[in-house]
């Protein structure tokens, strides 16, 4: 019985072979991934953004200051919006801001602020004021 | 003992290189949409990472019934379905990472869960233009689409056929904020009206309007039992897939009862076209 409902074995092409052993692999590694993430069940961890200058320019009339939203956490925020106040003391001297789409978890975005007063004769205060759960 | 005469190892790899150029044109050709959806490129990090493992999972076993039913190439076993996904889920893999490179959207310095969870998404529409490229591609020989046909002909067939074209269409527009917003604007009087119009358009489309591989009503079933069996459980199966789709996107998550049950119908309304349309062309 074993015998007859054995049919002749069709033989597949070796390319068939090799792209579904491709697709094995990305499937499993890209599921892998995404299980990872899935079990440290960090996605709902409030988000914790800190936000650092990576550099400034003369930008036309005034200056700009790169920078960058490090998200330390796992949970993504949406609609981040980061402010850059310059002092002198404790006066301040000028405010800039900005607003990051999407800020994913363990992630990094970059982004300006625009100054007019030069950065460098004054002290910087970055940080980020709030966020929207996507 | 081989009667048969197989055909040279060199003339079926050709062949089957043919067919995954044709996944890899019918991938771009049912994802390019979704690749160009700015919904879709976040989609991918804020999904809850456990529905998007699930969904992928549900997603690789419509591959392998879609297989069945016609993938880019004609199988025997189902060990052979199960090798077309894995190579449909090959092309959609490399296909949407492409993609999103060329677009600009995967740079380097991101981090790999952001680059998986936007990739596996993409994927998702990707796989299903590559397996049925073959079928919409391709002139496809008639002996073979007897076979199929008659697989097709099941009671079960036709309702998996339904399910994956209401999942398709409802992956399709599910990611856009604009699913929300019309639930938001519609009255429930409208609503009512969308399920009639769903229900009419599921019957219209598969049974009255005359297009290529279009149904006769099964002989000795009067109308009102195939509009039940056929119609009436196709929208069934349209919502039920809505609410799924809605789910993984996490868009049920805190929404009344009642404005999940318009947002359901909302959705269920390209469901319905997609189930009524996986009927005539896979």
């Amino acid at each position: 019985m074993a015998q007859s409902s054995k049919k002749a074995p069709p033989r597949e092409p070796l390319l068939e072979w090799i792209s579904a052993g491709i697709g094995l692999v990305l499937t499993l590694g890209i599921m892998a991934v995404i299980g990872r993430e899935a079990l440290r069940g960090e996605t709902h961890e409030p988000p914790a953004i800190e936000v650092v200058k990576t550099a400034v320019h003369r930008a036309g009339t005034g200056f700009v200051v790169e920078v960058k939203a490090i998200n330390h956490s796992g949970g993504t925020a949406a609609v981040v919006e980061v402010e850059g106040v310059l002092k002198d003391g404790e006066t301040e001297v000028e405010t800039a801001g900005l607003t990051f789409d999407y800020v994913p978890g363990h992630a990094e975005r970059r982004g300006g602020l625009f100054f007019t007063e030069d950065p460098a004769r004054h002290t910087l205060e970055l940080r980020p004021l709030g966020y929207q759960r996507p | 003992m081989n009667t048969r005469t197989h055909p040279s190892p060199e003339t079926s790899n050709r062949a089957y290189a043919v067919g995954l150029a044709r996944a890899f044109g019918g991938a771009l050709l049912f994802a390019l949409p979704l690749l160009m959806t700015m919904e879709m490129w976040a989609l991918g990090f804020y999904v809850h990472p456990g529905r998007l493992l699930l969904f992928l999972a549900l997603n690789f076993l419509v591959l392998v019934g879609l297989s069945r039913f016609g993938g880019f190439e004609r199988t025997a076993s189902l060990f052979e379905d199960v090798l077309d996904a894995l190579a449909a889920i090959a092309v959609a893999i490399i296909a949407s990472a492409a993609i999103l490179t060329l677009f600009g959207i995967l740079t380097w310095d991101m981090k790999l869960d952001e680059i998986a969870g936007k990739v596996a998404i993409q994927a998702v529409p990707c796989s299903f233009g590559a397996m049925l490229a073959r079928k919409q591609l391709s002139g496809g020989d008639t002996s073979d689409d007897e076979i199929q046909a008659e697989r097709t002909a099941g009671y079960a067939g036709q309702l998996f056929l339904m399910l994956a074209g209401a999942l398709f269409l409802a992956f399709n527009v599910s990611p856009t904020e604009e699913m929300i917003l019309i639930s938001y604007m519609m009255t429930p009087w409208q609503a009512f009206l969308l399920i009639l119009a769903s229900i009419a358009v599921l019957d219209g489309f598969v049974y009255a309007l005359g297009f290529a591989g279009q149904r006769d009503r099964p002989q000795g079933i009067s109308w009102a039992s195939s509009f039940v069996r056929f119609s009436l459980v196709g929208y069934g199966i349209a919502l039920l897939v809505s609410l799924y789709v809605l789910w993984t996107f996490g868009r049920s998550d805190g929404i009344p009862m009642a404005q999940l049950a318009i947002t359901i119908v909302v959705l269920a309304f390209p469901a319905a076209l997609g189930a009524a349309i996986a009927r005539l062309v896979v």
